[in-house]
């Protein structure tokens, strides 16, 4: 086995919890029972990976098996990486039946075409979830495995979600193979980004529990409660406090958001002030960059009306990002009519 | 550092008569000293940048605005080597409160040098402090600095450094600074009136260096002078009046934004604002705000700020002035809430 090979299948059950390599090793299938138990989970990971690694040479296991084990990793945590979104665009035609090995082929031979070294490996799970892991090379290097790409094609849809490597210089290849592979003719980044693959699955499948635009008619029996509480407290602006939970509830929705960490507003809008006050009053934009953050940022918008920090409702450049299916936004003033609307392009 | 109470000589007077424009926001009396130095620092540290023309002087809180305080910047410049204050610029600044020395005496720079010197070498015999693995000769300065300072009244500068030279090297090796601390006083006539004989004020203390210096060299000055150190915190209040005022100071064309940093910690997931504004934009916002010529009024400061938080809350419908501003940045310098300054030029 390659010293290469070996240094990788080490590293790379370093970065697996302890707890977690017996199961990962058993997925991944490249260790016998007899092999897996003869290796003490409990001892330090470093001595782990290298009984990992000698069993390993015993199977004579080459990169590409290695790298399965990568993939394996990766689709445990794959909130360790940053994914972005991206929507393919047929040109009308119905929708055809999807061959996975034709797909494959097709991929593989337009990487392999223009770059002599790839590393490709593939792997199907449950939900029609395709992922494919990349590394690059160059006609003269070998692939790098340590800064892979993946992808994840869900067959079914044309959103493909990609992380990829530091060497973006790869991407444009990426998609044309992508969109070559799957009989699609063009293929976008859309502004969504975030750590967490699962919420991005959520915006574009539309999967999280929608707000209605209509109106939300309040329970009867909410007028008829009897009060549970000390009949010495009396609750000033209840009615507030209602109008700001039900308005809250119609733009955020009921159920839980979607989980993403950041939203970025680049804002190209005029300054407008109070004339009174004899401040600037310039023809051109006021440039800024509004950039939004939190373990769980929409949740963390959701709780700022009650908390009396931002206004009910608040706004819809912010409450319309699930349905947009965006997270990065280019706000310019909307002319003529409505000066206090914006368009995001 | 010892976390120990940072007493005050308490301020006598208050608002001078005439002149007042209108409501004014006092922080509590205790603190309004130490953050007066705080923000002559900043001014002082922009001056000692050249950066003097067009540098308006701020005006104090509580204090009517015909207050003949004297501006620290021009007597500052007229006697500054820049030799000598380039050891202020392109550095981080950590802020602490310091109480006054019991029996300093500027004539015995050269033995506290001596005694700071040996305590050090102490330090290191009984194994504590200090980088493992590193032996190094250390060797102490301590200077007076006399242009530091915001009247004739007040103390002069003392500035701490620490230099190194490693063992190894040729005895005419150049030694390396890795370490600086400077006490100063710039509050102006108030404070230095009310300190009692035989007592020293030098209530703001600036460190650059690693913490374990910062430590010991702490730790002696405790010992010897009887006061005690605390960091220093800076109230969003300064915070704002720094991002005024470095907004105004002219920069080139690759200037980086003026950014705000906001943040919500008390949400079930905390959040966090960043607002950036373009510096061309700002400081025409900021030039048409401030009016008096020569002078920064706490109003233009107020109304600055309420600009920005207008116009964002235009778009965005949330209150920043109902979170905690915790960072400002301009191309000039940085501020943290925690009590760090950065110096960028």
């Amino acid at each position: 086995m390659d010293e290469t090979v070996a240094e990788y299948i080490r590293r790379t059950v370093l970065k697996i919890p302890r707890d977690e390599i017996k199961t990962m090793l058993e997925k991944w299938g490249l260790l016998s029972e007899t092999q897996l138990q003869t290796i003490n989970f409990r001892q330090i990971k470093e001595s782990i990976s290298q009984d990992v690694v000698q069993l390993c040479e015993e199977n004579s296991v080459d990169i590409k098996q290695a790298a399965v084990l990568d993939i394996i990793y990766n689709h445990v945590y794959p909130n360790k990486r940053v994914w972005c979104v991206y929507q393919m665009k047929k040109t009308g035609e119905e929708a055809e039946f999807f061959d996975l090995t034709d797909f494959k082929k097709k991929f593989k031979g337009r990487l392999r075409s223009a770059l002599k070294n790839v590393t490709i490996n593939f792997r199907e799970y449950e939900d029609n979830a395709i992922w494919i892991r990349i590394a690059w090379g160059t006609p003269y290097t070998k692939p790098n495995q340590y800064k892979p790409s993946y992808v994840v094609y869900h067959s079914q849809t044309p959103y493909v979600f990609i992380s990829a490597s530091v060497l973006k210089s790869n991407l444009p290849l990426l998609c044309q193979a992508l969109v070559l592979a799957s009989n699609y003719h063009d293929i976008r980044e859309m502004e969504l980004r975030s750590h967490s693959l699962n919420s991005l699955k959520d915006i574009v499948f539309k999967r999280y529990s929608q707000n209605f635009q209509t109106h939300y008619p309040r329970p009867l029996q909410e007028r008829n409660v009897a009060p549970k509480s000390d009949l010495r407290i009396i609750q000033e602006n209840r009615n507030e406090k209602e109008r700001i939970e039900r308005v809250n509830r119609e733009v955020f929705g009921d159920g839980p958001q979607p989980k993403l960490e950041f939203a970025q507003y680049k804002l190209e809008t005029m300054f407008k002030s109070d004339p009174q006050m004899d401040v600037l009053d310039k023809k051109e934009p006021f440039r800024c960059l509004v950039k939004f953050s939190s373990p769980h940022l929409l949740e963390s918008l959701k709780s700022l009306a009650p908390a009396g920090m931002a206004d009910a409702p608040i706004s819809p450049l912010l409450t319309c990002i699930p349905q947009k299916a965006r997270n990065y936004f280019k706000i310019r003033e909307k002319k003529h009519f409505f000066p206090e609307s914006f368009v995001s392009p | 550092m010892a976390a120990g109470a940072a007493p005050r000589p308490a301020r006598r007077g208050g608002r001078r008569e005439g002149g007042s424009n209108g409501p004014r926001r006092e922080a509590a009396p205790g603190l309004v000293s130490v953050m007066e130095s705080v923000e002559a620092v900043a001014r002082t540290l922009l001056s000692f940048g050249r950066l003097s023309r067009g540098l308006p002087f701020g005006r104090a809180h509580g204090l009517s605005s015909r207050d003949p305080l004297l501006p620290l910047a021009p007597r500052s410049q007229e006697n500054a080597d820049p030799q000598r204050t380039a050891f202020l610029l392109r550095k981080q600044w950590t802020l602490y409160s310091v109480t006054p020395l019991y029996r300093f005496s500027n004539a015995h720079l050269r033995d506290y040098a001596r005694l700071l010197s040996a305590f050090i070498a102490a330090e290191k015999q009984k194994g504590l402090a200090v980088e493992v693995g590193v032996e190094l000769d250390i060797k102490v300065a301590v200077s007076s600095l006399p242009y530091l300072k915001g009247s004739d009244q007040d103390q002069a500068a003392i500035l701490v450094q620490l230099s190194s030279r490693s063992p190894a090297s040729p005895k005419n090796s150049e030694e390396k600074l890795i370490w600086s601390g400077w006490f100063c006083c710039v509050s102006g006539d108030n404070l230095s009136k009310n300190v009692p004989e035989d007592f020293t004020c030098l209530p703001l203390f600036l460190v650059n260096g690693a913490e374990c210096y910062t430590s010991i060299v702490g730790s002696w000055f405790q010992k010897t002078f009887d006061c005690s150190f605390r960091r220093l915190a800076i109230s969003p209040l300064i915070l704002s009046w720094m991002a005024a005022m470095w907004t105004g100071c002219k920069v080139d064309k690759t200037a980086s934004a003026m950014e705000l940093v906001f943040s919500v910690p008390c949400l079930p997931q905390p959040l966090d604002i960043s607002y950036a504004i373009h510096p061309e934009d700002a400081k025409a916002l900021w030039d048409t705000v401030q009016k008096t010529p020569g002078e920064i009024i706490q109003e233009e400061v107020d109304v600055f700020m309420d600009c920005l938080y207008s116009h964002f809350h235009r778009h965005f419908r949330i209150h920043l002035s109902a979170t905690k501003l915790v960072k400002v940045s301009t191309a000039i310098a940085s501020a943290h809430c925690d009590g760090i300054i950065k110096v960028r030029f």
